[in-house]
């Protein structure tokens, strides 16, 4: 129940998306009614997403009826928010697409062009004016979020690695990583002039 | 003595003549009709929404469907299934009382859904539909109003269409006896309180628990449905058991 409470509200969200993005229909209408199963493997979950030409529905199913159906990891199907990585993920083996490419195509070139005028949206409750000014702050204090943020994870890193010693560096660990593969390659050679010491020693 | 009178059936914890209980079950849905959601809502702290939602994932509808939501009450199911049948296909939303059908199409007016929806009052003993019309049956929170059940589910096994599923949404009996202890609590000292406190009717509340308890359980409506034709009949209990999805097919 707590996974189906959770998907409903994925739902609501993207359903309030269709309704702030007036484009993100049109972007569906082609594959109105077509199902698209998609299975996370590593959370061992499926879910079914339809858009029925007013909604998006998406549901956590066991069902098997589908017109296209998905299946990788997690992390590979967050890549699939860049919609050229499709194929490119296929032919790695880290997704299984079965049914028609173009369902799982139309759903993720919607979904990455997404695009809300969130001042227009907030003109209607403030003005334009003032909806365009908070909209240009909102922008400017992600932007120095993000900054701030990239300056704390440096810092971090830097403390962590050189400062503190927690941590090693990107090069050491290059390095080691290295030694590690010689060594590695030795040991194997190693093996290999044993055994045939020994096979010698065994046909005298 | 002549047979009606001999012919009984219980109507919650009463006993009653066989021929009245469609009329007193009536009663108390004219009665509830008008706040049915908000104590829906209220009485399951939203969750019951979560079950038709666990019913709509488990129904395998798809466009051009034909599809009977039986019991349909105020058209939560229905809604949705209006959406994803489409145009091409449609949704009978049925009910034995007029004023459930009355509040369940103006509310899906409301919602804009109109075009694939026809509204029958029907009784599910006797349904009346030709043999083999539909893709899916649906009848959540209705089965243990009905008089007669194995009458009623053979009934909806002549509607449905070879291949096509029954989806019945109905409390059960819980699955722990801790679970058990606190849901008989509630259904039997808190649930008529709200009942007489938002719908100021605190008997068909008191109905509503009795007639839980009364419904067979998860076991006896699987033999049910299979006595009645159906196959593959599987049932997942919700909620710790307190409601039961019991799917079963027509080949």
């Amino acid at each position: 129940m707590v996974t189906n409470f959770l998907v409903a509200m994925v739902e609501r969200i993207l359903n309030t998306s269709l309704k702030l993005d007036s484009t993100l229909s049109d972007k569906l209408a082609p594959i109105a009614h077509k199902h698209l199963l998609v299975e996370i493997r590593d959370w061992q979950q499926q879910f079914l997403l339809v858009f029925s030409g007013q909604q998006l529905h998406l549901y956590n199913t066991i069902e098997n009826q589908y017109d296209c159906m998905i299946s990788g990891d997690i992390d590979t199907l967050m890549a699939l928010q860049n919609p050229a990585m499709l194929t490119q993920l296929i032919r790695q083996d880290k997704l299984d697409l079965q049914g028609d490419l173009n369902i799982a195509q139309g759903f993720s070139n919607a979904f990455a062009a997404i695009d809300i005028d969130w001042p227009e949206h907030f003109a209607r409750y403030l003005g334009d004016a003032p909806a365009q000014q908070l909209w240009q702050s909102l922008k400017s204090a992600q932007k120095k979020g993000q900054t701030a943020d990239k300056k704390l994870t440096a810092t971090l890193s830097h403390l962590c690695q050189d400062e503190l010693k927690v941590t090693i560096h990107p090069i050491e660990l290059e390095q080691f990583k290295q030694h590690t593969r010689q060594l590695k390659g030795n040991v194997a050679q190693l093996e290999q002039r044993i055994n045939r010491l020994r096979q010698n020693h065994s046909n005298q | 003595m002549n047979e009606n009178q001999q012919k009984t059936t219980h109507f919650g914890y009463q006993t009653v003549a066989e021929t009245d209980k469609a009329s007193m079950v009536a009663d108390v849905f004219h009665s509830v009709a008008a706040k049915y959601d908000v104590m829906n809502d209220l009485m399951s702290f939203g969750i019951h929404r979560l079950w038709k939602r666990q019913t709509i994932a488990s129904s395998g509808v798809r466009k051009g469907h034909h599809v009977l939501d039986l019991a349909g009450g105020t058209g939560d199911l229905t809604a949705k299934f209006s959406q994803l049948v489409g145009e091409t296909g449609q949704v009978v939303l049925g009910d034995i009382n007029s004023s459930m059908l009355k509040v369940g199409r103006e509310k899906l007016h409301n919602l804009g859904l109109v075009g694939n929806i026809d509204y029958v009052q029907m009784n599910a003993e006797a349904l009346p539909f030709p043999d083999n019309s539909f893709d899916l049956i649906t009848i959540a929170f209705g089965l243990r109003n009905v008089t007669d059940k194995d009458k009623a589910l053979r009934s909806m096994y002549r509607i449905l269409k070879p291949g096509g599923r029954l989806l019945v949404l109905e409390f059960s009996k819980p699955e722990h006896e801790v679970l058990s202890k606190a849901y008989d609590f509630y259904s039997f000292n808190l649930l008529p309180t709200m009942g007489k406190l938002v719908a100021n009717d605190s008997e068909s509340y008191k109905y509503l628990a009795e007639s839980i308890r009364m419904h067979p359980d998860q076991d006896t409506l699987k033999a049910m449905m299979n006595e009645a034709g159906f196959e593959q009949t599987t049932y997942q209990n919700l909620t710790g058991g307190i409601v039961a999805l019991h799917r079963g097919f027509k080949y």
